[in-house]
C-alpha cells in the first residue's frame, strides 16, 4: 500500500533528510521534490481521463434543452404530484389507515413472494458461484497449476507447456464469464430455458464464478510460498496440498470475497426480475407497464430494504471472519 | 479490485486475538460454511427450483446450439436486408460502443464529484480526531454538534443512494420524465457516487495516521491535517478504486440499453429479438473489448501505485 513507486527512490547515504546541528531534522525540500515518486503512466492517464470527460459531455449525445423543456417539467409535476401517491389516497389526502391497508395488500399479494424469491435467487446463485470458483481457481493459479508447484522467482516462469495451456484456457474462460454482464446472461438463459427462477440463478452464478474464480486464483498465488515448498519437499501431492493446506489457508480470504459478491447478487437479483423472472423486479416492471407508479415505488423501496438486509448479513459474516483471524 | 483492498484490510488483525472468543479461528469459518449450505438448500426449496427446470424448453436446445455456434463467427455484416445507405455493421457496433463509453465517462465524472464530497463528509477523520475542548464555545459546538450531524446525514444519504440499483434509478427517471440520455447518466451516477463516497470515506478513515499525527503535533490546523496528512495516504487506493468503478460503469452503461438508451445493450437486445445471433456476438465482443481495455488500463495503473 505504499505510494506510487519511485522513479529513482532516495538512495542510501545523503538523503533529503539529515539530522541538523541542534538535533532537529532539517528537510531539503528541493531534494525531496526531486526524488518524489512520479509515474508517466499516471500523468498520461489523468490527462486522458480529463479529455475523455470533456469529450463525453460535448460529443452531442445529451440534449440538455429537452431536459428542461416544458413537457418534461409537466411530466415530473404529474409524477411527483399525483402518480406516486398511493391510489386510495389520491382523492382523500393522507390517511394512515388507508395507507397501511394499501401497503399490506401489496405486501401480501406480491411483495412477500417477491422478497423471498429475490433473496433465494441471490443465495442459491452465490453458493453455486462459490462452488464453481473453488473448482476453477486452483486450475488458474500459476503457482499450483505448474510442473513443479510453489517455485518462486525465476524458476516460476518455467511451468511446462501443458500447464501453461491449461491456466491460459481457464483464465480466458474466467474472463469471458465475467466480461458478459449478468443481465445479458439472464436474457440468453431466459430464451433458452423459459420462465423460471433458473435463468436468474444461472446468470448470477456464471458471472460471479468468473469474478470469484479470478480472485480465488490470485489468493492462492499470493499465499506465503515457503510453507508450501516445505510441504512439497515433504512429499505432498498437488491435490494433497490443495485440500490440507491451500484451501484452509485461503478460505477466510475467499469467504470475504464471497460475501462482497453476495451483496452485489442481492442487488442484481432484484433487477433481473425485470426480464420476467418472478423476483421483485418482475413486479416493478409489471407496475411500470401498467403505469401504476405508486405500486412501482413501493416495490423499489422494498428492493432497497432487502439490499440493506443483504449488506447487514454480509457485514455480520465478515465481522465473524475478521475475528477468526 | 475493490474487494482486494477490503480483504487486505480485513486480513490485518485489528486487535490481539481474544482467548475467550466464541468463534475460534476455524470454527467461525465452519459455522459460516454450514450457514451458506443451509441457506442454499432453503433457497432452492423456496424457489421450487427443481433440476427439471434446467432442461431447455421446446426449441430451446436448438436455440442454444444456434446461438453458441455463432460465438466463433460473429457477424461481419447485417443478417437481413437493410435499407441502402445504412452504415455497415462494424460502424454500428463502433457507434454503440462509443456511446457506451460516453455514458459511462459522463456518469463517472458526476459520480466522482459526488463521491469525493460524500467521502469527505462521511469520513470521521475530519472532525472526530480534532482536539476536544477546543478554544471557544463556537468551536466546541462545531465539533460536538454540527460536525457529527453532518457526518450522520452524509452516511444516511450514502446508504440511500447505494441501496437502489442504477437500473431502478433509470426506471424511476423514465417514469418521471420520459426518455432522455441525461437521465441515464444521472441514474448511473447516483448509486456510483454513493458507493464511491462509502469506500472513499472508509479509505480516508483507515489510512495510516503517521503523517497526520506528525502534522498535528507540529501544530497544523485540522483542515491541513486532513488534506495533507490523511488524504495523500489514501489517494492511491482511491484512484485504484475509482478505476475499478469505471469498469463497472461501462457494464452498467451497456445494460441501460435494454431500457431504450442507445448503448450496446440496445443493439444486443434488438439483434437477439430478430434472431440475428451473429450480430449479438459482434456486439458482445465489442462490449468484452471495452471492459477488457479498461481492465488492462486500470490494472497497469494499479500495479504502479498499489504495491
Amino acid at each position: 500500500m505504499s505510494a506510487a513507486h519511485g522513479g529513482s527512490g532516495s538512495s542510501s547515504g545523503a538523503g533529503p533528510a539529515s539530522v541538523g546541528p541542534r538535533g532537529g531534522v532539517a528537510l531539503d525540500l528541493a531534494a525531496l521534490r526531486r526524488t518524489k515518486p512520479t509515474s508517466r503512466l499516471l500523468r498520461l492517464s489523468i490527462v486522458l481521463l480529463g479529455l475523455l470527460v470533456v469529450w463525453a459531455w460535448t460529443a452531442g449525445d445529451f440534449d440538455f434543452g429537452d431536459l428542461v423543456s416544458e413537457r418534461r417539467a409537466e411530466n415530473v409535476r404529474r409524477f411527483l404530484g399525483e402518480e406516486i401517491t398511493p391510489y386510495p389516497l389520491r382523492e382523500t389526502g393522507f390517511d394512515q389507515a388507508a395507507f397501511v391497508e394499501w401497503a399490506k395488500t401489496l405486501w401480501d399479494e406480491r411483495g412477500r413472494r417477491g422478497v423471498a424469491a429475490t433473496l433465494s435467487i441471490a443465495v442459491l446463485a452465490i453458493a453455486l458461484a462459490g462452488a464453481m470458483a473453488l473448482l476453477l481457481a486452483p486450475l488458474a493459479a500459476r503457482n499450483l497449476a505448474t510442473a513443479r508447484p510453489f517455485e518462486f522467482g525465476a524458476a516460476r516462469a518455467a511451468r511446462g507447456p501443458g500447464w501453461r495451456a491449461l491456466t491460459t484456457a481457464v483464465r480466458a474462460l474466467l474472463v469471458l464469464l465475467r466480461a458478459i454482464p449478468e443481465y445479458v446472461w439472464a436474457f440468453l438463459f431466459l430464451a433458452m430455458l423459459g420462465p423460471s427462477a433458473w435463468p436468474a440463478v444461472l446468470a448470477l452464478a456464471i458471472h460471479n464464478s468468473g469474478i470469484l474464480g479470478k480472485l480465488g486464483a490470485e489468493t492462492i498465488e499470493n499465499l506465503e510460498a515457503r510453507p508450501l515448498v516445505a510441504l512439497r519437499d515433504a512429499g505432498a501431492t498437488r491435490r494433497g496440498a490443495w485440500i490440507t493446506a491451500i484451501l484452509p489457508l485461503s478460505l477466510a480470504r475467499f469467504l470475504l470475497y464471497f460475501f462482497y459478491r453476495f451483496e452485489t447478487c442481492v442487488r442484481e437479483a432484484t433487477v433481473l426480475g425485470m426480464l420476467g423472472v418472478v423476483s421483485l423486479g418482475y413486479w416493478i416492471q409489471d407496475a411500470r407497464s401498467k403505469h401504476y407508479y405508486d405500486e412501482m415505488l413501493f416495490f423499489v423501496a422494498l428492493g432497497a430494504a432487502i439490499v440493506l438486509l443483504g449488506d447487514l448479513v454480509s457485514a455480520a459474516a465478515r465481522a465473524v471472519l475478521r475475528r477468526a483471524r | 479490485m475493490a474487494a482486494d483492498r477490503d480483504a487486505d484490510r480485513a486480513a490485518a488483525p485489528r486487535r490481539p486475538p481474544e482467548g475467550g472468543s466464541r468463534f475460534g479461528s476455524a470454527s467461525g469459518r465452519r459455522w459460516i460454511l454450514l450457514g451458506i449450505t443451509l441457506a442454499a438448500v432453503l433457497a432452492a426449496l423456496t424457489l421450487d427450483a427443481s433440476l427439471s427446470g434446467l432442461v431447455p424448453q421446446k426449441g430451446g436446445t436448438e436455440l442454444v446450439l444456434r446461438f453458441f455456434a455463432r460465438a466463433l463467427r460473429p457477424a461481419l455484416d447485417y443478417e437481413s436486408e437493410v435499407p441502402d445507405g445504412t452504415a455497415p455493421l462494424w460502424m454500428a457496433a463502433l457507434a454503440a460502443a462509443r456511446r457506451t463509453v460516453v455514458f459511462a465517462v459522463a456518469a463517472m465524472s458526476l459520480a466522482l464529484v459526488g463521491g469525493v464530497v460524500l467521502g469527505f463528509l462521511g469520513s470521521s477523520a475530519w472532525w472526530a480526531g480534532a482536539p476536544r475542548g477546543g478554544n471557544g464555545a463556537v468551536q466546541r459546538a462545531f465539533y460536538r454538534g454540527f460536525a457529527p450531524a453532518v457526518w450522520a446525514a452524509a452516511r444516511v444519504l450514502i446508504v440511500g443512494m447505494r441501496s437502489v440499483h442504477e437500473l431502478l434509478w433509470a426506471v424511476l427517471f423514465l417514469a418521471a420524465m420520459g426518455l432522455n440520455n441525461v437521465t441515464a447518466v444521472v441514474a448511473i451516477a447516483i448509486p456510483y457516487a454513493g458507493t464511491l463516497g462509502k469506500v472513499f470515506s472508509e479509505m480516508i478513515d483507515e489510512a495510516p495516521r503517521d503523517a497526520a499525527l506528525a502534522l498535528r503535533a507540529s501544530g497544523a490546523t485540522n483542515l491541513s491535517v486532513f488534506a495533507l496528512g490523511l488524504v495523500p495516504r489514501a489517494l492511491p487506493d482511491m484512484w485504484a478504486y475509482a478505476f475499478y468503478r469505471f469498469e463497472c460503469a461501462i457494464r452498467s452503461s451497456a445494460i441501460l440499453g435494454f431500457f431504450g438508451f442507445p448503448t450496446l445493450g440496445y443493439s444486443i437486445s434488438a439483434s437477439f429479438e430478430n434472431l440475428h445471433y451473429g450480430e449479438v456476438w459482434t456486439y458482445l465482443y465489442a462490449l468484452c473489448a471495452l471492459v477488457l481495455g479498461v481492465e488492462l488500463w486500470s490494472g497497469a495503473l494499479r500495479r504502479r501505485f498499489v504495491a
